[in-house]
């Protein structure tokens, strides 16, 4: 240990960022279990949870007065990690053997000062060997199974050991300092810790064959992975575990036969003297500050993409597409008025007769029972309906607005609304998709409103338009209004006029000129009154006609709107509702990449520079 | 069988062993898959191909693997007896496999179309470092004391690693040798030997049945024997079997780390190891042939092993293919109940009433019964107009239909509408769909529109024949039958006739009541216009029936066959999948049986096949 280590002044820094690390670590979670519709492969949220696990990890490392420096070798099986262990610690500690592979469960080297319940959790289970080097104090040295062999355990062991470290020795040798499995873990693994690199077995390096030494090959590929200095030392583990086992010393004097370059005690002065206090607390910070850059980044990944735009040419091109349907579907809904055209002409004529008084009253009564007699007569045979073609839908008995546009809207469910409702969420999802709309997100919601129940809506939509074409018809505008005024005030005045001069006149013949009144003339009091009513009769019929083909035609075109205006409010807002939670969930990951930032900055004021930039790539 | 027979079929299985290859690399869960096909396509090409062709098994082909630095390099030339390949501390520095010849007698390179598959031969020399898809040959000197050459019949590679992170780049060329050596020597140091990625192609080497010596490098000697136990208790004590059904039976030797005085002199220095060596690899050889015909054998039942394999990597994609099958039926069923329910529900056939008049017609007397007949028809004159006027109080109008082309046309959209909906949902989970999903508005949607427009017209065509056939038949029934057709007339008039004499009779004389006659007479025909009536709804019934058939049959089901199968046409992967699986495993029993055949060719002429003096230890 270097003797100005102890009298450096408190470093408030590393407890002081637990609390914030913690914090970060809640509201990860929060984001994480908060209900979303931009969906989480299944990868990022793993690796979300892996990185929330770490926030915690470090808080809880740092949340004490001297923080531990976990440092932890990796290599294939049989390149000498437990050898070399042995070697620093000077005693067989580690088992290694000719056998392959040796170490099955991780060693775990620290200093008997430190309490075994102030080890990660992950480190207590392993094989625990405690040491009096004041040198190594700080300091955790994990052997770690193999990564390479054919027990995959040992991977997995490996690989759930692998969080835990600060520093990773990557430990190679000449034949495996290049293998692909140990290279793709160091990649995977480079942006969250420091790494430092040996290359053991260094007397098969150097054969003095021709052709490019390990080490400078290893140098090469670590110089093409952004370590243009990497921190490599070139070791024979297995001298100076044999020296130190013949003479029984510590240090174990040099081996005589060490082979040129062998580096071994740079490395064991590298962990006691080179890594001072200063050292592990800045090795501390940087993982701290790698952790939060993985964090940064991934939730970065994470923002989904903003719809907004596409939304809106979704709704424009949907809007195209409901009319038109709007249309089909209207023109069925009349259709299916077909049969009942008699009924709904009766009617008609029924509230247009509302406005009659009198004789003119009585006489459409009348005339309007007798035209529309014949529906009732159809309901009054009873065998009608199975033997005559066309009669096969049932009539409604009474007229019943309610219940006769119920029926008119199930038969058209049933024979045509049902399919093209399931055909239009397709054509609408196709649609949806050529403007570029991620069909994952609407394929849900659009179907759900789909399997709405449209048969409520399409009765709504048919007793509205008909109600409103009978306003239409019954409270006329501009021209046809005043033909009508002046109708009715003519067929409410001109009848009883008529009865009443008719038979004035005849009083007044019999009274005044004593003319007795002759059968013709006594008829004529019902005649003239008649003739007048039968002569405005044709006017109004020739003149304000309510006929189904007019009734038809409006009635269809008021259908198309009011069914267009439920499809509207239906589906339009899907896209746009979408786009709208999206754009919440974006700003919720800008919350979440702020608060990181926050950490982030915070630890960037007030890292202390120290000499450790060697265990960190670019 | 013809040489070039053998040739092709050869190729075309290869070829269809490398498309599959491809095809599963493409696909992450069936990575795993692609090494054994490559390995298959490789034997077919370099050891199969030339056997039946009717090479000499001359030379045979030992081949070196291993993890990068277990010492390939230092066994190659232990085996060659001189220093011939670079033995380089940089782990992974062969890149291209090296092939060695012997220094004797020339003999005959191989020369078949496809040996070595992509890897071509080189020219002139190139550092083993080269990284290309490349083979290069050379010669072993001659020893220095000129004594002869054990392995004079064999030719030595030295390959590449399969372990180091650039040998996914070239792990296919060490595949290549590995499938054409009749020996292979899989050298695993004492680090190595129990590293999963080495001991994974040590599996397939056993698999494909191949004879392996194993040589333990780099082992202290002290270590050796313990650590040829370990190995074969670890290691071979876990091998699959031959493809025979047997164990396999894998010697071991171990090389110890050597000095480098050993080391760099083979033959003279290092002579017991090479020794040791030789005798492992000369006990496997009975005799050129024997070993050849072994090789061959083999690999032909892998390649039976790995047809039976073949449905593996198809049935994801055979899978998804069906789900696109179900769903076109499911819109095919969609199709036909839309036009059902849109169109044939509130369809009256109002072209039929002509028929059923035509019907009524038929039953009036022709000639000079007409004018009677005329007589009966006035008379008739007040029934018919109240019958009109009671029919037009009671019939409802019909629910007012779409026209047939426009339902056709919206149930097509739908139809094409809810496939390509399906597709886009699922394109993001297999390549199927992609593929389905990415040529749907370009290609599907227009032609499956084309063709529907072609079946249309067709079915227009037979949709008036069909009615126009119903009527006709109608009438027809009557007409081919005289006898029945003037009863009828004859029953009609008498019963006509019977009416009104009796009414004469029973009211003479003459008064009012004669007015009873037109009563009776209509109500006769009110009877006949009945059961015409009944004779042509029955009729209409059917043509209503028969319009459903006739949509199925003409517009729907070639529709819906052509939909179903569009994923495998045009030159898709579906295509070329269903081909390679109809093709390889009948192929690869053709295969298996020529080997047979040739076999047995060559065990019965083992003279010939064998030269004098090929193998001693």
């Amino acid at each position: 240990m270097t003797p100005t280590a102890p009298a450096a002044e408190p470093q408030p820094l590393l407890r002081t960022l637990a609390p914030l690390l913690r914090g970060l670590e809640r509201q990860v979670r929060a984001w994480l279990d908060a209900r979303r519709r931009y969906p989480l492969t299944m990868l990022q949220r793993a690796e979300l949870e892996g990185l929330a696990d770490d926030l915690r990890r470090q808080a809880e490392a740092l949340d004490v007065d001297k923080p531990l420096l976990t440092i932890m070798l990796m290599g294939g099986t049989g390149v000498g990690k437990s050898t070399l262990l042995n070697a620093l610690a000077g005693a067989p500690i580690a088992q290694a053997a000719f056998t392959r592979p040796t170490t099955r469960d991780p060693v775990v080297y620290f200093h008997h000062s430190v309490r075994s319940d102030r080890l990660d959790p992950a480190l207590r289970v392993c094989r625990l060997a405690q040491h009096d080097r004041p040198g190594l104090e700080q300091k955790v040295i994990v052997d770690t199974p193999d990564l390479d062999s054919n027990d995959l355990g040992n991977r997995d062991k490996l690989k759930a050991l692998l969080p835990m470290a600060d520093i990773v020795l990557y430990v190679g040798s000449q034949e495996k300092y290049h293998d692909k499995l140990g290279w793709d873990l160091f990649k995977e693994q480079r942006q969250r810790r420091a790494f430092a690199f040996v290359l053991n077995k260094w007397d098969r390096c150097v054969t003095g064959e021709s052709g490019l030494r390990p080490d400078e090959d290893l140098l090469r590929d670590l110089k093409d992975e952004g370590f243009g200095t990497p921190l490599l030392f070139r070791t024979t583990a297995q001298l100076w575990v044999d020296s130190a086992a013949q003479s029984g010393q510590w240090p174990p004097p040099t081996p005589p036969d060490l082979p040129e370059g062998e580096q071994f005690t740079l490395l064991r002065n590298w962990l006691e003297l080179g890594l001072t206090r200063l050292e592990i607390e800045a090795v501390k910070a940087r993982g701290v500050g790698q952790l939060l850059a993985s964090v940064a980044r991934v939730v970065d990944g994470l923002r989904p993409p903003d719809l907004s735009a596409e939304a809106e040419k979704v709704r424009d091109a949907w809007r195209q597409t409901l009319a038109a349907e709007a249309v089909v579907q209207g023109g069925e809904l009349v259709g299916t008025l077909e049969p009942y055209q008699t009924e709904v002409e009766h009617h008609f004529s029924i509230e247009d007769q509302q406005r009659y008084r009198g004789l003119m009253s009585a006489y459409l009564r009348f005339t309007t029972k007798m035209r529309y007699s014949r529906s009732g007569l159809r309901d009054r045979i009873p065998f009608a309906g199975r033997l005559l073609p066309g009669a096969k839908v049932e009539t409604p008995v009474e007229w019943n607005l309610g219940e006769f546009v119920q029926q008119c809207a199930r038969t058209a469910g049933e024979r045509v609304l049902d399919q093209r409702t399931t055909a239009l969420v397709n054509r609408l999802l196709v649609e949806a998709d050529q403007r570029g709309f991620p069909l994952a997100l609407l394929s849900e919601p659009t179907g759900s409103v789909g399997r709405m129940d449209w048969r409520d809506r399409t009765t709504r939509a048919v007793i509205d338009a008909l109600s409103e074409v009978e306003r239409e018809a019954t409270n006329p505008t501009g021209a046809r209004r005043a033909v009508r005024g002046t109708l009715t005030a003519l067929a409410n005045t001109l009848p009883e006029l008529a009865l009443v001069v008719t038979a004035g006149t005849l009083l007044f013949n019999f009274i005044v000129q004593q003319l007795p009144p002759s059968v013709f003339e006594m008829s004529l009091v019902g005649l003239v009154p008649l003739v007048v009513i039968v002569s405005l009769h044709l006017l109004i019929v020739m003149l304000l006609p309510i006929r189904w083909p007019a009734i038809r035609e409006r009635f269809r075109s008021k259908l198309a709107d009011r069914v267009g205006e439920e499809l509207d409010r239906a589906y339009l807002a899907v896209p746009t509702d979408i786009a709208a939670a999206i754009r919440e969930e974006r700003r919720s990951v800008d919350t979440l990449l702020a608060e990181t930032k926050v950490v982030s900055d915070f630890l960037a004021e007030r890292q202390q520079a120290a000499q450790v930039g060697e265990l960190y790539g670019t | 069988m013809e040489p070039t027979e053998h040739r092709s079929a050869v190729g075309q299985l290869a070829d269809d062993l490398r498309w599959l290859e491809d095809h599963c690399r493409r696909q992450p869960d069936l990575a795993a898959h692609a090494g054994t096909l490559r390995l298959a396509s490789a034997l077919t090409r370099n050891v199969i191909g030339p056997f039946l062709e009717g090479q000499p098994a001359r030379p045979l082909h030992v081949a070196v693997v291993g993890g990068a630095g277990a010492g390939k390099s230092t066994v190659v030339n232990f085996l060659a007896g001189s220093v011939v390949a670079e033995a380089n501390p940089q782990a992974g520095f062969t890149r291209h496999p090296t092939a060695f010849l012997p220094n004797g007698p020339a003999f005959q390179w191989p020369t078949y179309i496809g040996f070595m598959g992509p890897l071509n031969k080189l020219s002139g020399e190139k550092p083993a470092s080269a990284d290309e898809d490349v083979y290069q040959v050379k010669r072993v000197p001659p020893a220095k004391d000129g004594a002869a050459d054990p392995l004079a019949d064999f030719v030595v590679w030295d390959c590449p690693d399969m372990t180091t992170w650039a040998s996914l780049v070239y792990v296919n060329r060490l595949l290549e040798v590995a499938a054409l050596a009749d020996v292979v020597v899989y050298v695993a140091s004492d680090e190595r030997y129990n590293d999963e990625v080495p001991t994974q192609f040590l599996h397939i080497l056993v698999k494909a049945g191949k004879a392996v010596v194993v040589v333990l490098t780099k082992v202290r000697e002290s270590n050796a024997q313990a650590l040829i136990e370990h190995f074969r208790r670890e290691i071979l004590g876990r091998l699959p079997k031959l493809p025979d059904g047997t164990a396999p039976a894998v010697p071991v030797i171990a090389f110890p780390q050597m000095p480098q005085s050993e080391r760099t002199d083979p033959s003279g220095a290092g002579a017991r190891h090479r020794v040791n060596l030789l005798n492992q690899i000369l006990m496997l050889v009975e005799s050129d042939a024997a070993l050849r015909t072994r090789t061959v054998a083999n690999a032909a039942k892998f390649l039976t092993t790995a047809g039976d394999g073949l449905l593996d990597v198809a049935r994801r994609d055979l899978a998804e293919f069906d789900a696109w099958k179900t769903a076109v039926l499911a819109g095919k069923a969609d199709f036909e109940e839309r036009y059902r329910k849109e169109f044939l529900s509130g369809e009256q056939f109002h072209r039929f009433d002509r028929y059923r008049d035509a019907l009524m017609e038929q039953l009036e007397l022709p000639g000079a019964g007409r004018a009677l007949g005329n007589v009966i028809w006035v008379l008739r004159s007040p029934y018919r107009w109240s019958r009109d006027y009671i029919g037009g109080l009671l019939v409802r109008p019909a629910v007012a239909n779409q026209p047939e082309a426009h339902v056709l046309s919206a149930s097509l959209t739908g139809w094409l509408d809810r496939l390509q909906a399906e597709a886009l949902r699922r394109s993001g989970t297999h390549a199927v769909w992609k593929q389905i999903a990415v040529r749907f508005d370009t290609e599907l949607g227009p032609q499956a529109r084309e063709r529907f427009a072609q079946e249309c017209r067709n079915f227009e065509l037979k949709e008036t024949d069909e009615l126009d056939r119903a009527g006709k038949r109608m009438l027809d029934n009557l007409e081919q039958r005289p006898a029945l057709l003037y009863t009828l007339r004859g029953g009609k008039l008498a019963v006509d006739l019977a009416a009104v004499a009796t009414i004469v009779v029973t009211t003479w004389p003459p008064g009012w009541y004669l007015l009873l006659i037109p009563v009776a007479v209509s109500a006769t025909h009110q009877a006949t216009e009945l059961a015409v009536r009944a004779t042509a709804e029955t009729a209409r019934a059917k043509v209503r029936h028969q319009r459903e058939d006739l949509v199925a049959t003409v517009l729907t089901t070639p529709l819906a066959a052509w939909l179903a199968e569009w994923p495998a046409t045009g030159g898709s992967s579906i295509e070329k999948l269903q081909q390679v699986l109809r093709r390889v495993p009948e192929m690869i029993r053709q295969m298996e049986a020529r080997v047979q055949a040739k076999a047995a060719e060559w065990a019965a002429k083992p003279a010939e096949a064998t030269p004098p003096g090929a193998a001693q230890g």
